[in-house]
């Protein structure tokens, strides 16, 4: 599902989709808050999803949402854990939060009714 | 395992310092290996390159401007050089060693207009797509050595092909470094391009292809920065 920015006619909303990976990268890099970097980001991602983020989906992604204006990265601190070398910290922007949101309320609306979705109501205590 | 190491470190530097900085620090601190490194950094590379290939800048300058430019600047390099040796030939010339008249004037516009396309083609070619340049260069340089393999003429060096290479060259290294001129420059430099193919429209050598060679110059106005 990836959807470009455009309007919605009869709600007279600015859509603004995400793809998959887009959203579960401002998700995670959300979720991370102040610790949000690459590598970071790569192995919460490999956590919650259970498949491994090559660094070149992760870059190349991390790119086109900064450059959407959903994320801002800049250069962090080094670690001597890293050799010495700097973080690319990420940041989710208010753009990207509202993105990520209109994302999870269009996937919830369109899973209600669904066999595989997850009705509170009825799952048992 | 060494291989692999000095493999990752050579196309770490296909990456931008920052992001080379970023990418090697986080391959390390996750722990892999040389040649998964090596494979991640690849990918990186490989994205990146088809990104940039999405746009139409690369496209324009390589395919639309580097590579025919590079045919037909060989062949007018090659007809300044057939105009020159005629020049050094004339029987005026040998009698008394001077050698005036329109013969020259239309030898010194085609060097000067030989000039100003391969610079204007090269400083376009440099600032459209500077991340591709390698690209364009090296389809410029192809039909050059393929020409160069096949040349058959005795009288002429095989370097007069080359001509405008240097004047290219030079051009696409301004175009890396200031990407747009100003608009009162542009347009001398169009004008004068522009003029300077006026007596080849009377000349028995003038070829119209050439005249497609002017349209960077008329780019640079288009382009060009107020002020």
């Amino acid at each position: 599902m990836c959807l470009t920015g455009g309007h919605d006619k009869y709600h007279n909303v600015a859509l603004t989709m995400l793809g998959e990976f887009e959203y579960l990268l401002i998700t995670t890099a959300a979720k991370l808050g102040n610790e949000a970097y690459g590598a970071a980001i790569r192995e919460t991602l490999a956590a919650t999803t259970g498949r491994k983020c090559s660094i070149g989906a992760l870059y190349t992604t991390i790119d086109r949402l900064e450059t959407k204006g959903f994320l801002k990265t800049w250069m962090g601190e080094a670690t001597a854990q890293r050799g010495g070398r700097a973080k690319r910290m990420v940041r989710v922007t208010p753009k990207g939060v509202q993105a990520a949101r209109s994302f999870y309320e269009a996937i919830a609306s369109a899973s209600r009714g669904a066999s595989w979705a997850i009705n509170k109501a009825r799952v048992p205590s | 395992m060494i291989l692999a190491s000095r493999c990752f470190d050579l196309v770490c530097l296909l990456l931008e310092p920052e992001e080379r900085e970023a990418v090697q620090g986080d391959l390390l601190e996750a722990g892999e290996s040389g040649w998964q490194s090596l494979l991640a950094v690849l990918g990186l590379v490989v994205r990146r390159e088809v990104d940039l290939w999405r746009h139409w800048r690369p496209w324009l300058a390589a395919f639309g401007l580097a590579l025919p430019s590079s045919f037909l600047l060989m062949g007018f390099s090659l007809s300044v050089s057939r105009a020159y040796q005629q020049l050094m030939d004339a029987p005026i010339h040998h009698a008394t060693g001077l050698t005036l008249g329109p013969g020259l004037m239309l030898f010194l516009c085609n060097v000067l207009l030989l000039a100003a396309w391969s610079w204007t083609g090269g400083f376009v070619v440099g600032s459209v797509s500077r991340r591709t340049v390698w690209v364009s260069a090296g389809l410029c340089f192809a039909p050059c050595l393929f020409c160069l393999e096949r040349f058959r003429v005795e009288s002429l060096s095989r370097l007069c092909l080359l001509l405008f290479l240097p004047a290219a060259i030079w051009g696409a290294q301004r175009g890396l470094q200031i990407v747009r001129i100003r608009r009162s420059s542009a347009l001398a430099l169009a004008v004068g391009v522009t003029a300077l193919t006026v007596p080849l429209w009377t000349s028995s050598g003038a070829w119209i292809p050439n005249w497609a060679l002017s349209w960077p110059a008329w780019y640079l106005v288009a382009t060009a920065r107020r002020g």
